[in-house]
């Protein structure tokens, strides 16, 4: 076991060469050694994940490997790098061609040679599909799926850190959402959202980037993520400053806060919350009650952000919520703004 | 070879043009042109290769300079790639174009051109934003990982979407429009055997829109019909009832499919015919009377095409079983009335020949016997009740429900009293249903007489082969019977043997008759000589005066389907009996055994199961 875990690092790298450059080293003897490393290691997977059904902790990325003498293939037979020969070795060793006499040395080969066509047969799929119109639905939720299958692997805090350092933030936001509200959901996600909301930089980039409607959805699912995103708005709230000329509310200090979110934008964000069902809608207009009370919540427009929401919102936005207009503090955990 | 590489050329030619014309893929028309062709081509390609394979690259350039285009276009036809084994065929034969040593720069080109070809097909991965690709490659997937989960998810979203269209009602802004919908089943066409597709294909079949005409395809009926029969795509039953009923030609094929696999020179066991029916699912499609009654016509046409013909027969008896197997399951609550699946019938009849004689018990058998024939014999015999259609028709609907004739015949056998004469009438009705009543009241006095002789031997419990020679020889002479008086006096024997004590001993008695002497001459084995003597017994008995008769293979064959049909009815109606099975058992794999003709030794028979 010891010896194969290293032999499928050695192989990483192997894997990581590929793609390179540096292929063109290669001669025919090295890609064909390269080619049954890779099926000897697929069926070594195939039966040490057999073997290690039950336990979780399997080693580094052992889910990864399933797949690697396919990716190897595409991957050499992609690069330009590699020399004439070697290719002509490499299409060989992959396509040997219809069915020989039954050898049982001939069966990986063959068994490669399908998964090749049947990749490419699927690619054909995916591009018949997409005349019929772009599938963002479809891609988001693969997205997802990777996402979480990686966090399957190993411990969640380590891998997103890097990944928020390195991936492009903005995909890496859309795909974390949509992994939050994948349907049906599975138990993966608990550590994805515990780093996300340990990390305020990461969650107010989620509350920043994602349209609203999105994150209305999230914070119906997730109530720890409803109560992240309230003070989020809270505190982009109390950046606004009344400006009696013009009527408008506009930032208090515009010249330093990169991170403005206008009062449109807001106002935005709390339509969407209202339109949301009952345990949602009724937190965040409860929430506005009670900002707004610690205002004084005195019916005049421009003296606090939030009576001047409610207003926004519609008369019948306090009502339903169930709150008499004016009303005192309802819940302890809208109590206190944020300086 | 050289009439081969002319038809080839133009072959060649002809696909060439057609390539050009659907290079573009972009209107219905050439979409639709292309699914058509897709078989061909790839059967094209194949042959292509095989030319290939034998030349070298610049041979290769030299006979088909053309070649470079044509595998081009075919690359770039996304229909063509996405169907069966097509891409891989293309692979194969742009492996070919490879030359092992370019000798100029136009060589080493080409090889450079088919690299790109090969890794078009099956490296480059678009994908939607460089953002995205960045996002996959940080998780540490490649393309190769994302593609089928994008392919498994697009195929999902496209299912849910079809299956809520119905929701949206009226709202048209919500709902897939019925050019989408028909797209899709055009594009499903190359795909119908990739399993990961499968789901848009079920939701299609079962896709009830408000349209007032058919939005999908033909051709992807005949498609999914195919895949289906050749077992290259699982359905769950209700898609393929859909399919079925909403369009007719598949149906026809899929039946006409059922009976090649019945009706074949082999012989098939009940039990046989019994699983392929159920493997087609055409008995529990039938519980829609749409498709039951297409069926039903059909049998009906290849029964009179092959003028009755017992394997015929057997297997209509078989599918009404199963049928209404499967109408029971569906919670006893028949949704249709029985007038929908027989509309030419009196319901009556249909009401008491539905039941199966394992629901009455055994002593009430006769007397439902007595009503049916009584029934049928009425509507047969009374000029005014043509409502119910003629001697056929009636005919036709009872052999639905033959197991009643077989009970019939056992019954006359078995019964203590005499012969009565409404099971005689039935018998004779399920034999010839065109006799006129004059010719079968003759039959029905021959079966009586035949029957007292057995009466009288049934209950002494030591017989021998001599005591029926002697009994054959009491009968006075007659003139020689009908063949069909022969077939029922055979069936009676048969069931004379099986169920009486004595009758036992006589059919061992026949069958180890050679064994125990040792085999004489050493020409005939013992097996084979204990069955020509049975024959010859039962010849014997039944036309004393021609005492020539050898064992046909068709009576062998009559005695086996006899054989195999109690056997059958036993284990179904769950017949005790212990000893009549085995030696009906016996007897039929002795039967097997000698019998000349190659025999579809299945499952017929239960060997050890209790």
């Amino acid at each position: 076991m010891e010896s194969l875990l290293q032999q499928l690092e050695r192989f990483s790298e192997v894997l990581a060469v590929s793609r390179t450059a540096a292929v063109s080293a290669w001669g025919p003897a090295a890609v064909r050694r390269a080619v049954q490393w890779a099926r000897y290691l697929r069926r070594a997977h195939g039966r040490l994940r057999a073997a290690l059904e039950g336990r979780r902790r399997a080693g580094p990325r052992l889910g990864a490997w399933g797949g690697r003498d396919v990716v190897l293939s595409a991957r050499l037979l992609g690069n330009r790098a590699l020399g004439a020969a070697a290719h002509r070795c490499l299409l060989r060793l992959l396509f040997p061609g219809p069915a020989a006499p039954p050898a049982p040395a001939a069966a990986p080969a063959a068994a490669l040679q399908a998964r090749l066509a049947r990749l490419a047969r699927r690619r054909g799929a995916v591009r018949l599909l997409l005349r019929g119109g772009p599938a963002e639905d479809a891609a988001l939720r693969t997205q997802a799926e990777l996402l979480l299958r990686r966090l399957r692997d190993g411990p969640a805090g380590g891998l997103l850190d890097g990944l928020w350092a390195r991936a492009p933030r903005a995909a890496f936001l859309r795909a974390a959402a949509a992994a939050l509200l994948l349907d049906p959901a599975g138990p993966a996600p608990g550590g994805l959202l515990r780093w996300l909301l340990g990390r305020a930089d990461a969650l107010a980039a989620l509350c920043r980037d994602l349209p609203a409607a999105r994150l209305a959805a999230l914070a119906a699912r997730h109530p720890a993520l409803r109560r992240a995103y309230l003070r989020q708005l809270a505190r982009w709230g109390c950046r606004l400053r009344y400006d009696l000329p013009s009527g408008r509310w506009e930032a208090a200090a515009p010249a330093q806060d990169a991170a403005h979110v206008s009062w449109a934008e807001l106002r935005g964000r709390f339509l969407s919350l209202a339109r949301a069902p009952p345990p949602l809608k009724d937190a965040a207009l409860a929430a506005l009650e009670a900002w707004s009370a610690r205002d004084g919540a005195f019916r005049v427009r421009g003296l606090s952000v939030w009576t001047d929401l409610l207003l926004a919102l519609g008369p019948g936005a306090a009502a339903s919520a169930g709150v008499a207009w004016p009303g005192p503090a309802r819940s302890p955990e809208h109590a206190h703004l944020p300086k | 070879m050289a009439q081969d590489s002319v038809d080839f050329s133009s072959h060649y030619q002809f696909w060439m043009q057609k390539l050009s014309v659907w290079e573009h893929a972009s209107t219905s028309e050439t979409q639709q042109d292309t699914c058509l062709h897709l078989p061909r081509f790839q059967e094209f390609l194949r042959q292509m290769y095989e030319v290939l394979k034998e030349l070298n690259s610049s041979t290769i350039i030299e006979r088909f300079p053309t070649i470079g285009q044509l595998l081009a276009k075919t690359c770039w036809n996304p229909f063509i790639l996405a169907f069966d084994e097509s891409q891989k065929i293309l692979i194969w034969c742009l492996c070919c174009l490879i030359n092992k040593e370019p000798q100029n720069s136009e060589e080493s080109k080409l090889n450079s051109w088919t690299r790109g070809l090969l890794s078009q097909i099956l490296s480059a991965f678009r994908f939607d934003t460089k953002e995205v690709e960045l996002f996959i490659q940080s998780l540490g997937y490649t393309p190769e990982d994302y593609c089928p989960g994008l392919l498994k998810n697009m195929v999902l979203s496209l299912a849910s979407e079809l299956r809520e269209n119905h929701l949206n009602g009226f709202n048209t802004q919500r709902r897939m429009v019925p050019e989408k919908i028909r797209f899709l089943s055009r594009i499903c066409i190359p795909l119908v055997t990739l399993p990961d597709i499968e789901p848009l294909v079920e939701a299609l079949l079962t896709y009830h829109g408000h349209e007032t005409q058919e939005v999908l395809w033909p051709e992807f009926f005949d498609a999914v019909n195919e895949a289906f029969l050749l077992k290259k795509i699982s359905l769950p039953t209700s898609a393929v009832v859909c399919l079925w009923l909403r369009h007719l030609p598949s149906l026809e094929k899929a039946t006409l499919h059922l009976f090649e696999k019945l009706i074949s020179s082999e012989r098939n066991f009940l039990r046989r015919i019994e699983y392929f029916l159920k493997d087609s699912l055409l008995p529990e499609a039938a519980c829609h009377p749409a498709i039951f009654r297409i069926v039903d016509e059909m049998f009906r046409y290849v029964l009179l095409e092959t003028d009755g013909a017992p394997e015929v027969l057997a297997a209509i008896q078989v599918f009404t079983q199963c049928f209404v197997e499967a109408l029971e399951k569906k919670n006893k609550q028949l949704k249709f009335t029985l007038k929908t699946y027989f509309p030419y019938a009196s319901p009556s009849l249909v009401m008491v020949l539905l039941q199966h004689p394992k629901e009455i018990p055994q002593e009430l058998w006769l007397q439902t016997l007595k009503h049916i024939s009584e029934m049928l014999r009425e509507i047969v015999e009374d000029q005014t009740h043509r409502s119910y259609g003629g001697p056929f028709e009636c005919w036709f609907l009872f052999i639905h429900f033959g197991v009643w004739a077989d009970i019939a015949a056992e019954q006359l056998v078995m019964s203590e009293t005499e012969s009565s004469e409404a099971l005689l009438w039935l018998l004779a009705f399920s034999y010839n249903p065109r006799d006129g009543s004059l010719q079968r009241a003759k039959i029905m006095v021959e079966l009586k007489a035949a029957l007292i002789h057995l009466k009288k031997l049934f209950r002494s419990p030591t017989l021998s082969a001599k005591d029926l020679q002697a009994v054959a020889a009491e009968s006075p002479d007659r003139d020689p019977r009908p063949a069909l008086c022969q077939q029922l006096s055979r069936r009676l024997l048969l069931n004379f043997l099986l169920w009486a004590p004595g009758g036992h001993a006589i059919a061992w008695e026949v069958i180890t008759l050679e064994e125990t002497s040792g085999s004489g001459g050493g020409e005939i084995s013992p097996a084979q000589s204990s069955c020509f003597s049975l024959l010859l017994l039962l010849a014997l008995f039944l036309d004393h005066n021609n005492s020539q008769v050898a064992p046909t293979d068709e009576i062998t064959h009559e005695i086996i389907g006899f054989l195999d049909q109690t056997l059958y009815r036993w284990d179904h109606l769950c017949e005790e009996a212990p000893r009549s099975r085995k030696l009906a058992r016996e007897l039929l794999a002795e039967l097997h055994a000698s019998s000349t003709s190659p025999l579809n030794v299945g499952r017929g028979c239960r060997d050890q199961d209790p």
